[in-house]
């Protein structure tokens, strides 16, 4: 029987490769949006638990926009006054307050910028997850600096080398090179807060403040203290990754209406293929029935031949999202705040076998209208050619 | 009438009487047969003659229990056709008739072993043996493995007569199974099939061939759908070649 429905397939090659096309663009682009939405939420969440921080003092303007940078090591154009450092600090519910301070410095020959992170040593406290590869994993000197990873193979790099920055006329020393993390630590230079205030010449200037608290169920109360400090905001890490998804959401939704739509159509063109190939089989269906077959075994046939056609247009279209996803896994990681470096697209199985599932629903759908116009079919006109 | 067939094989394979059928096309009526009444016993070879349009076509449809009458009674094997189910029906064709067609009703995409052994596969038996054995009686031992469109017309009517013949039916019917054929590749699949029903099987011709109609036992002729005077009778023998293998 399998044979049999696979031959009647092959018998129109354009129509089989035209229906399973659809098939396989539905589920291809259902797959990486089902991977990049599972992905991006692991990422985030991994990102932002791994900190410990329950929310961040940012200077005004965007809240999001601004922690989103200062996690990934971006820089802001905006600081934050000098007295909020202090202030926070001060509170009784902190735990914890990490000043950082990001500064961008261009190098127009290679169009690049290097980011340059100043951290006091309440920072180490933020960051579990450095390892030294080499080196100290934390600064000997007011002129040492930590390499993430990747940032040591492209400055070309060892432990004790000495990097002199003309454009801010300071000479530092490499103290130590992080292990790779798969976060954005990976492509930074990290200096003392104090050095990297001297670069941009103004004592006491912030990007942000990571707070740790005491208690996270407080957050409410010191959120309220804190939305009092002047120049700055709060933005905790909860609502951060809330609207990160909540947009995530909305376009996911979005994207997943219209490729709901496209599956529909590749249903219908599935069914389309399907009745135009049993009318056209008519007579050699009813020659069939006249040969004994029941109409169960007619029907059966034209269900099989759904399913084969779903299958192929699965296989080949989760073959095809995994080609895609590796051409725009780099594309698409620059384009979404704090996008995990290591892998944006989550490949799950489970998400493979809804997508098994929902092919074999989608073929007895496309095979229910083809398979009642065979049952009806009476042997009786086998005899007219 | 019974539902049941005998334990013993019944002498009478066919029974009609006072058959009718009536066909509806929107609001006009066309009455294809009128109460044609006959007996078929086993191992008869009987033609089936008339102009077109006489109605063998649709007594033959009858006859391989494919239609059910619109009136009157028939008994194929010991079963009454219009009284079972399609069901019924269908282990009818499957294990009682074993239908040969003037266009041979090969399937394209399956081999000459695939489609002689397709009424074995519906019926869920797999004999392979005996496909080959029937390939080999039929003279196509070596083009088993050939698709339907790689064979002459006399390899392809002769494949349909192996797949006729896979369940072992005890009826045979045939519509102008030489209808395709020149007149060699015919006179060699009428010696087929007097080879065939000299080994018992029942063969129910429908043919507008003189050659074949005359190589039959007997002859019934239809003219606008009903039964022409006594049956014909038993004839000679033609002079037909050997059947292959």
């Amino acid at each position: 029987m399998f044979r049999f429905a696979l031959r009647n397939l092959l018998r129109r090659p354009v129509r089989l490769a035209l229906a399973t096309g659809g098939v396989m663009v539905g589920i291809s682009v259902w797959l990486l949006l089902m991977a990049l939405g599972d992905g991006y939420r692991a990422g985030l969440r991994t990102e932002l638990d791994r900190a410990g921080i329950q929310l961040m003092v940012v200077p005004l303007g965007c809240p999001y926009d601004a922690a989103a940078r200062v996690l990934k090591g971006r820089s802001l154009e905006t600081s934050l006054p000098s007295e909020v450092l202090g202030r926070v600090r001060s509170d009784p519910d902190v735990s914890l307050a990490a000043p950082l301070l990001i500064v961008s410095t261009p190098r127009e020959d290679e169009r690049r910028s290097d980011l340059w992170v100043g951290l006091d040593d309440s920072g180490r406290a933020l960051r579990p997850w450095w390892k030294a590869a080499q080196g100290a994993g934390w600064f000997t000197s007011t002129n040492g600096f930590i390499l993430g990873s990747e940032a040591a193979l492209i400055e070309m790099r060892s432990v004790g080398d000495r990097l002199h920055s003309p454009e801010l006329g300071q000479t530092f020393r490499v103290d130590g090179i992080l292990s790779r993390s798969g976060t954005s630590d990976d492509s930074l230079f990290f200096i003392p807060l104090s050095a990297a205030q001297r670069m941009v010449g103004q004592e006491g200037r912030l990007t942000a403040v990571a707070v740790r608290l005491r208690d996270p169920a407080r957050l409410r109360e010191v959120m309220q203290r804190f939305q009092e400090l002047p120049g700055a905001q709060v933005v905790t890490m909860t609502e951060m990754m809330g609207t990160f998804l909540r947009l995530l959401g909305t376009v996911r939704s979005l994207t997943i209406a219209l490729t709901l739509a496209a599956c529909v159509v590749g249903i219908l063109g599935l069914l389309n293929t399907l009745l135009a190939a049993v009318v056209e089989r008519s007579h050699e269906l009813r020659l069939l029935r006249a040969l004994g077959a029941s109409r169960s075994q007619v029907m059966g046939l034209v269900i099989l031949e759904a399913v084969l056609m779903m299958w192929a247009g699965l296989l080949l279209g989760v073959a095809m999202a995994f080609l895609m996803g590796l051409v725009l896994e780099p594309m698409l990681q620059p384009l979404l705040p704090l996008a995990p470096l290591d892998h944006l697209l989550d490949w799950r199985l489970v998400r493979l076998l809804q997508c098994l599932i929902a092919g074999v629903v989608g073929a007895f759908l496309a095979a229910t209208l083809p398979a009642v116009y065979v049952g009806r079919l009476q042997p009786a006109g086998a005899l007219t050619p | 009438m019974r539902n049941k067939p005998d334990t013993e094989p019944h002498p009478i394979l066919i029974q009609a009487e006072g058959l009718s059928k009536v066909y509806r096309r929107g609001s006009e009526t066309v009455a294809a047969l009128h109460g044609v009444t006959f007996e078929i016993r086993r191992g008869e070879f009987v033609a089936i003659t008339g102009p077109s349009g006489s109605g063998k076509t649709t007594l033959l449809n009858l006859l391989g229990a494919m239609d059910v009458p619109t009136a009157g009674t028939l008994i194929l094997d010991g079963f009454d056709v219009a009284s079972l189910t399609e069901s019924g029906r269908t282990q009818l064709r499957r294990h009682r008739v074993g239908f040969v067609f003037q266009h041979f009703g090969l399937v394209p995409t399956l081999t000459v072993e695939e489609n002689v052994a397709l009424p074995a596969f519906f019926a869920r038996r797999n004999d392979a043996r005996q496909v080959s054995e029937l390939l080999e009686t039929v003279g196509l031992g070596h083009r088993r493995n050939y698709y339907p469109s790689e064979l002459s017309g006399g390899e392809m009517q002769r494949a349909a007569i192996a797949r006729a013949l896979v369940n072992r039916p005890p009826l045979w019917p045939a519509d102008e199974p030489t209808g395709n054929l020149d007149m060699q590749t015919g006179l060699t699949v009428l010696g087929l099939f007097r080879r065939l029903n000299a080994d018992g099987l029942t063969v129910l011709v429908v043919t507008h061939n003189d050659v074949i109609a005359s190589a039959a036992n007997r002859r019934l002729d239809l003219r606008d759908g009903r039964l022409m005077g006594p049956d014909t009778g038993p004839t000679s023998m033609p002079r037909v070649p050997a059947g292959p293998g």
